[in-house]
């Protein structure tokens, strides 16, 4: 986030793009409530009607996958009258006649045929965002899990830069992060191309300095996307003509074969390995085929650092002592390294933490004794004595000027036809965590959400004959998985929603393995399906 | 309450405070044989049941309309109606429909397996103030478990009361339960009536909801006492007909679903209004019910 | 007639070191990260008793435990038919004799209300009343309510007429000390030489404290009216489905509540053929505390969430045993983040109230 999740409460306008925030993200939820009640405006843009879009004052449902397009035709709104802040355009910004000649072309009928949006609402929807002092955007997987997912981002900066709502306090661009740590997990260096601190792994300076400080070698090369390691092409297999990439892999904490998509395919690429080691806190699908398993201690049973969306580095102490023979994640990596031949000789998770602030510069002062007197830092902190960062840019970009990139509209990568008439979304759930490792053995979770629903809208059901509560067998090109009923209005007619929860329903047997060619990020948003073997109940 | 678990409870330990007496822990299910399993329908079976101890099986007494709280292996407690007459000692009998997690645990049941129960629980039918009375039995599917205690019951006690007559309505033929008892208690001069929403082949009989039946019942609005059992929709429907027809409020009956976790009156959920239905109910008069919209 | 004494502050540590080897000692500390909550001492030179911030958490944990098992259970089969037996074997807590320690006047109060529903509504649960049966209670009056507290409302406090075992009030250098129930006074006589006779002008402090203590609660809250309303007007259930709407779903109004008793009950398997029976706390705005097993669920989430919490808390209470369920801790408001607390729901139904009437 370039802002504060407090920050949120004195926005005049709140755009929420992509997310079901009062189910996935309820803290930040309450900031928009908040907000609301101190007279903001909410727009929210998703297929679903979520009980946010309930609470919006504009809800733009439109058709999955078409973020571009809207917020094309929202900026040609803007342009068309206005609204837009040339100021801030000129004094932080480049690019943007190749912006604005895009946007003359495009024409907003159209944008509003393929978001099934109305224009007058598209419109409406710019007006508002645009006309406010403090408007912010927060947006969520549903935009990024695409493969316009790139370009649906930078559209989203395209609409904060050309009304010039960024780079401020209380006005910015928010993704709104997943997992507790998934911040952290990408600062520190869980990307292919990066170290610690999103610096390159091609800058030979960058190199260097890692490599005093590790004593060996760093490659020049970035690595391999979780999606390319997970999804070896088919016909690599089939050939054997080389040895394939990858012949052993080590997962902590994740469970890809419930997780990725188009399980089939990453199924066959472990099938590939001739190693596989596993560490997580239960027994996961994954770690059931493995060839090791490390038991590993849970978050209440080892100390170290999580980093929130809003950049927060914040210090969680151990709880209770590990149960049984599990182990921090932390002592299984060393271990590891050590009988591997390389000694990574830390006493406790604030030595390892030392090295971090040395080696990262936007955590330079993230001491655990400082963190344990405060509550959280956020980053870019360059010291032990200085104060993190509210709010990102401020004066100028990271990277010197916003460069505007335009976008245009991309069609799902799978669209519907008449085999597979509906688009499947896929999300979460409340009550349900990831792939349920910790959430379905937890009885009072398993009790409020046990069963993989799917949102059925109640035309389509009455139309295919589909009661509340019967089973239903979703079929995609490929696989196959069977789900209960809910007929509900969340979802727009055509369109089905479900979650990737359930281990008895395993939603990633049918997504597409297809994804954004620059980040790599599949799209779990959006496939084809049809509905068979209805069982009444 | 016959069932006394407190042998069951390890001796208390004496404290500062001196030697307390040990209550009973009303928590602690006891075992009981399943005797018997009928199948009622594809989803819907009978289990007859008796305590392993005989002398807890002499003394167990129950009333129509009270409830167990049923123990399966890994999946908790769940509150079950008798079906059968209290009449009939010796054993008891629990109908089931397959639902949640519970339910399918003991559809794989067999004869000669043991379950946990405790109970009985909840407030039974007014059988004193119905005696004497003729009565209009108004059921909708497994709605028809509760109200067949009470009907044999009835049957058991065939002078006390005046006519019977039994208006039964299923989803479709295959949801009908107790058919054979349908049978006898017709050759018992019960005046049994039966409709299904949805026919099929098999079907002969009546089409239609089961209020529908109602004008036919020859029930005398005024002497009468209506027993009415089903899903909630149907009760409210069934009930709201009845006043229509003259019903005084206090003289009809209805018993209440809920999720229960105690069955005593404590753990909260069973929640109606101000009422816990385990305590209170779960059989009402319509007249202590208010709106029956939202059974 | 309460008899009353002083306690010098100094004599205090000393008392408690005396009780402590007679007592497990609980009593409100302040940890290292800055929370305050009941813990039980073993060395009172190592931990900082804290009289000076409500504590975080209420006695409910203590009595009524968020996690408890009622029972093992466990399955033989029999090797020739197959057949299963069935078997529970009950886990009692242990009783142990505990002196409970600087107790508000509203957890007081609420640990009166949850021995009701507990031990005396139509069956007695003998879990609770384990727990419960040789506590001691010294609590310690509010001369300084906290931000969210209206206990003055609820009459739960803030200071007590009866119900405790001890009841001190700081006066200055010294406590007030009053024995109520036999349990306190038994123990002020065993400690006799720690006590003095209060004296006139330490009665008329201790009075002063008490009268001072009722202007400085900082919310005013209109809960007899609420009540009032509730129990003669309709309900209002536009306000209900709007806040429900906004509930968040969380839980924790309920399980930080010391008076919500609602629990469910659970097996957890601990191989196939054994398991423990739990109890665990449960809360009336989850959708499953009420959904039956098919699916059917009597109350509708979106507008009735969160109906039941208060009008149990304000209504059902009042008619049941005639008082409100709601203590005034205020422990609910700090907790809740969706903006739907208790007071908030106080506040719209008094404002919407049509006819204006006198406060009592």
């Amino acid at each position: 986030m370039t802002n504060s999740i407090n920050e949120i409460e004195q926005a005049q306008v709140i755009l929420v793009s992509g997310s079901n925030t009062t189910r996935t993200h309820p803290q930040v939820a309450r900031r928009f409530f908040t907000a609301m009640d101190r007279g903001a405006k909410l727009i929210v843009i998703d297929p679903r009607r979520t009980r946010l879009a309930r609470h919006a004052h504009i809800h733009l449902r439109i058709r999955p996958g078409t973020d571009i397009a809207l917020l094309n035709g929202m900026m040609r709104s803007i342009i068309d009258e206005n609204l837009i802040d040339d100021l801030f355009i000129q004094m932080r910004t480049e690019n943007y006649t190749t912006m604005r000649d895009m946007l003359f072309g495009i024409d907003l009928a159209q944008a509003a045929a393929i978001t099934g949006v109305p224009e007058k609402m598209i419109r409406r929807a710019a007006r508002i965002y645009a006309q406010a002092q403090r408007s912010v955007i927060c947006y969520c997987l549903g935009v990024t899990q695409h493969i316009a997912g790139t370009g649906n981002v930078q559209s989203y900066a395209n609409l904060a830069m050309l009304t010039g709502h960024v780079e401020q306090e209380f006005t910015g661009v928010d993704p709104l992060r997943g997992q507790n740590n998934v911040q952290g997990a990408c600062d520190m260096g869980a990307l292919p191309g990066v170290l610690p601190g999103y610096q390159s792994v091609a800058d030979p300076g960058v190199r260097e300095k890692f490599a005093r400080v590790w004593g060996v070698e760093l490659p020049v090369t970035a690595g391999m996307t979780l999606l390319d390691m997970t999804h070896v092409p088919d016909s690599a297999a089939s050939l054997q003509t080389a040895t394939p990439a990858i012949r052993a892999m080590y997962i902590t904490g994740e469970n890809p074969l419930l997780s990725e998509p188009a399980l089939n395919s990453v199924r066959r690429t472990f099938h590939q390995f001739d190693f596989l080691a596993v560490s997580d806190i239960f027994l996961s699908e994954t770690a059931q085929v493995a060839d090791v398993v490390f038991p590993a201690a849970s978050f209440a049973e080892k100390s170290g650092t999580i980093t929130s969306s809003e950049r927060r580095v914040q210090l969680m102490r151990k709880a209770i002592d590990p149960v049984g023979d599990s182990r921090p994640d932390d002592w299984i990596v060393r271990e590891l390294a050590r009988r591997m031949g390389y000694a990574m000789d830390y006493d406790s998770p604030a030595e390892i933490m030392e090295e971090i602030c040395l080696v990262t510069p936007i955590y330079a002062g993230m001491y655990h004794d400082r963190l344990d007197r405060e509550w959280g830092v956020q980053w870019p902190c360059g010291g032990r004595d200085q104060e993190g960062t509210q709010y990102l840019h401020k004066y100028s970009f990271t990277r010197g000027r916003g460069r505007f990139e335009p976008a245009r509209h991309v069609e799902p990568a799978e669209p519907v036809d008449s085999d597979y008439p509906f688009a499947l979304i896929t999300g979460r759930l409340y009550f349900q965590y990831h792939t349920g490792t910790m959430s379905r053995r937890t009885p009072i979770l398993e009790r409020e959400s046990d069963q993989p629903l799917l949102e059925v809208h109640p035309e389509d059901g009455r139309r295919l004959g589909l009661r509340q509560g019967c089973r239903v067998t979703v079929v995609s090109r490929r696989g196959r998985c069977r789900f209960v009923v809910e007929l509900t209005d969340r979802v727009a007619p055509g369109n089905l929603f479900t979650s990737f929860h359930f281990a008895e329903a395993p939603v990633n047997e049918l997504t597409v393995e297809a994804s954004d060619p620059v980040a790599r990020c599949p799209e779990y948003k959006v496939c084809a399906v049809r509905l068979e073997e209805v069982e009444t109940c | 309450m016959i069932l006394d678990p407190s042998r069951y409870v390890a001796p208390g330990v004496s404290g500062p405070q001196g030697f307390k007496p040990i209550r009973k822990n009303i928590y602690l299910p006891v075992p009981a044989q399943v005797r018997e399993i009928l199948e009622e329908n594809a989803l819907v079976r009978t289990f007859v049941l008796e305590f392993d101890d005989p002398l807890v099986n002499q003394e167990f007494t129950y009333e129509p309309g009270q409830f167990m709280m049923v123990s399966m292996p890994h999946c908790g407690e769940a509150p079950i109606s008798f079906s059968s007459s209290p009449g009939r000692a010796g054993s008891f009998a629990l109908t089931v429909r397959r639902a949640g997690r519970l339910t399918s645990a003991m559809h794989r049941l067999r004869p000669g397996d043991t379950i946990g129960v405790r109970g009985p629980y909840g407030r039974p039918f007014p059988m004193a103030d119905l005696s004497g009375r003729s009565l209009l039995f108004v059921a909708g599917g497994i709605g028809l478990a509760p109200l067949r205690s009470v009907l044999e019951f009835c049957l058991d006690n065939r002078d006390d009361y005046g006519e019977i007559t039994l208006l039964y309505g299923c989803r479709t033929p295959a949801d009908i339960c107790f058919a054979d008892d349908l049978e006898q208690w017709r050759q018992q001069g019960v005046h049994c009536l039966c409709t299904v929403d949805e026919a099929d082949d098999t079907w002969s009989g009546r089409v239609g909801l089961v209020t529908e039946l109602l004008p036919e019942a020859g029930a005398e609005a005024a002497s009468w006492r209506a027993l009415v059992c089903g899903p909630g929709i149907m009760i409210h429907f069934v009930l709201s007909r009845l006043v229509e027809m003259g019903f005084p409020r206090d003289h009809l009956f209805t018993t209440l679903e809920r999720h229960m976790k105690c069955g005593v009156g404590i753990c909260g959920h069973c929640f109606f209004d101000e009422k816990l239905i385990c305590r209170e109910g779960p059989v009402f008069s319509m007249s202590e019910l208010g709106d029956t919209r939202n059974l | 007639m309460l008899d009353s004494f002083v306690l010098d502050k100094d004599h205090l540590l000393p008392l408690l070191r005396k009780l402590g080897k007679d007592y497990r000692l609980i009593a409100p500390v302040r940890n290292r990260h800055g929370d305050t909550l009941f813990t039980e001492i073993h060395d009172l030179d190592k931990v900082e008793i804290d009289l000076e911030h409500q504590p975080q958490s209420s006695l409910k944990p203590f009595f009524f435990p968020q996690v408890e098992v009622l029972s093992l259970y466990g399955l033989d089969r029999d090797a020739v038919s197959g057949a299963t037996w069935y078997s529970f074997y009950p886990q009692l807590p242990e009783n142990r004799p505990t002196v409970y320690f600087g107790v508000r006047s509203c957890d007081m109060m609420a640990v009166m209300y949850t021995d009701m529903i507990f031990l005396q509504s139509s069956e007695y649960d003998v879990y609770y009343a384990r727990h419960r049966e040789n506590a001691i209670f010294i609590t310690i009056g509010c001369n300084r309510p906290f931000a969210n507290c209206f206990c003055n409302a609820t009459r739960s406090g803030p200071f007590l007429e009866h119900g405790f075992d001890i009841q001190l009030t700081d006066i200055g250098d010294r406590f007030f000390v009053e024995t109520g129930r036999a349990r306190g006074v038994r123990l002020r006589k065993q400690w006799s030489y720690f006590f003095r006779d209060a004296a006139e002008e330490d009665k008329r402090a201790q009075f002063q404290a008490a009268l001072e203590a009722r202007g400085l609660f900082s919310r005013l809250v209109h809960v007899d009216l609420v009540t009032r309303i509730l129990a003669r007007q309709k309900e209002p259930t536009e306000i209900l489905a709007e806040l429900s709407a906004r509930c968040q779903d969380c839980g924790g109004c309920a399980y930080i509540c010391p008076t919500c008793t609602c629990f469910t009950i659970h097996d957890q398997a601990l191989d196939e053929d054994r398991g423990e029976r739990l109890r665990t706390w449960d809360a009336c705005t989850f959708s499953g505390f009420t959904r039956m097993a098919g699916g059917h669920n009597p109350v509708d989430p979106e507008r009735q969430r969160i109906r039941k919490r208060f009008l149990h808390k304000l209504l059902h209470d009042v008619e049941h045993h005639g008082r409100t369920s709601c203590m005034g801790c205020g422990r609910c408001v700090d907790i809740c983040f969706g903006g739907v607390d208790i007071l908030r729901f106080i506040e719209m139904v008094s404002e919407n109230e049509t006819e204006p009437e006198e406060t009592p």
